[in-house]
């Protein structure tokens, strides 16, 4: 498990969204962490320390995890650069047709878009 | 495994479990280009809560949630969310950083 610091995190990230496009998964993990062990936490609370709590972030594409913390000071950035990532890296998902829910009488789930072809 | 079919139902449902127990809840994505498949799960290791889509604007949505999220996260389960735009509301650490620099 290799833990990064945001940026080079960010890029690895990249590279594994574009290696995984033909075949395999991309994994995100977002958790709550301090990153202490229970016996310092406890320690700290009861020394009345307030606990520092990052955001911690695990990417793996099956074969290689990467990781990084983000605390609440550097998470807004972090949180933009990842959108766009996500933004750049998810075009396979379906683009919605038909706007009006009458038509399209099943949920958007469906997969029959061989029915109306606007894109051929 | 419990899919969820509406989006808000989701959305409400990961918070309150992530307010709940806010040390065990985690927020898993996973995307897979070459089936174009997007599943998300919430978890508490008790309970889980499961959504999949395959469509882009639902993407747009989990933007949004994974904001969410990072701020909970961040910041602490007593963050009072509005719903992305106001994040600026918590006074626990007000970021100096943050205000010059949004892009």
């Amino acid at each position: 498990m290799v833990l990064l610091q945001l940026d080079p995190f960010l890029n690895e990230l990249t590279s594994m969204f574009e290696r995984s496009t033909e075949a395999g998964s991309v994994w995100v993990t977002l958790k709550r962490s301090s990153l202490k062990s229970k016996v310092v936490r406890n320690k700290m609370a009861t020394a009345g320390e307030a606990i520092e709590y990052r955001c911690l972030i695990r990417a793996t594409n099956g074969k290689k995890t990467i990781s990084t913390s983000v605390g609440p000071k550097d998470h807004q950035r972090f949180q933009a650069s990842y959108a766009t990532i996500l933004k750049a890296h998810m075009t396979s998902l379906k683009k919605r047709e038909r706007k009006d829910k009458k038509k399209s009488s099943e949920s958007d789930k469906r997969e029959g878009t061989s029915k109306r072809p606007k894109k051929s | 495994m419990v899919y969820i079919t509406s989006w808000d139902e989701f959305v409400e449902r990961s918070v309150q479990l992530f307010r709940a127990d806010p040390d065990s809840t985690r927020y898993v994505m996973k995307y897979r280009h070459c089936d174009g498949k997007l599943v998300l799960k919430v978890t508490d290791n008790r309970e889980c809560l499961k959504f999949k889509t395959d469509q882009a604007q639902e993407a747009k949505k989990m933007e949004k949630l994974n904001n969410i999220f990072f701020t909970l996260m961040a910041r602490g389960p007593e963050v009072d969310l509005s719903e992305v735009t106001g994040k600026e509301q918590t006074d626990v650490q007000p970021t100096k950083r943050g205000r010059g620099r949004k892009q």
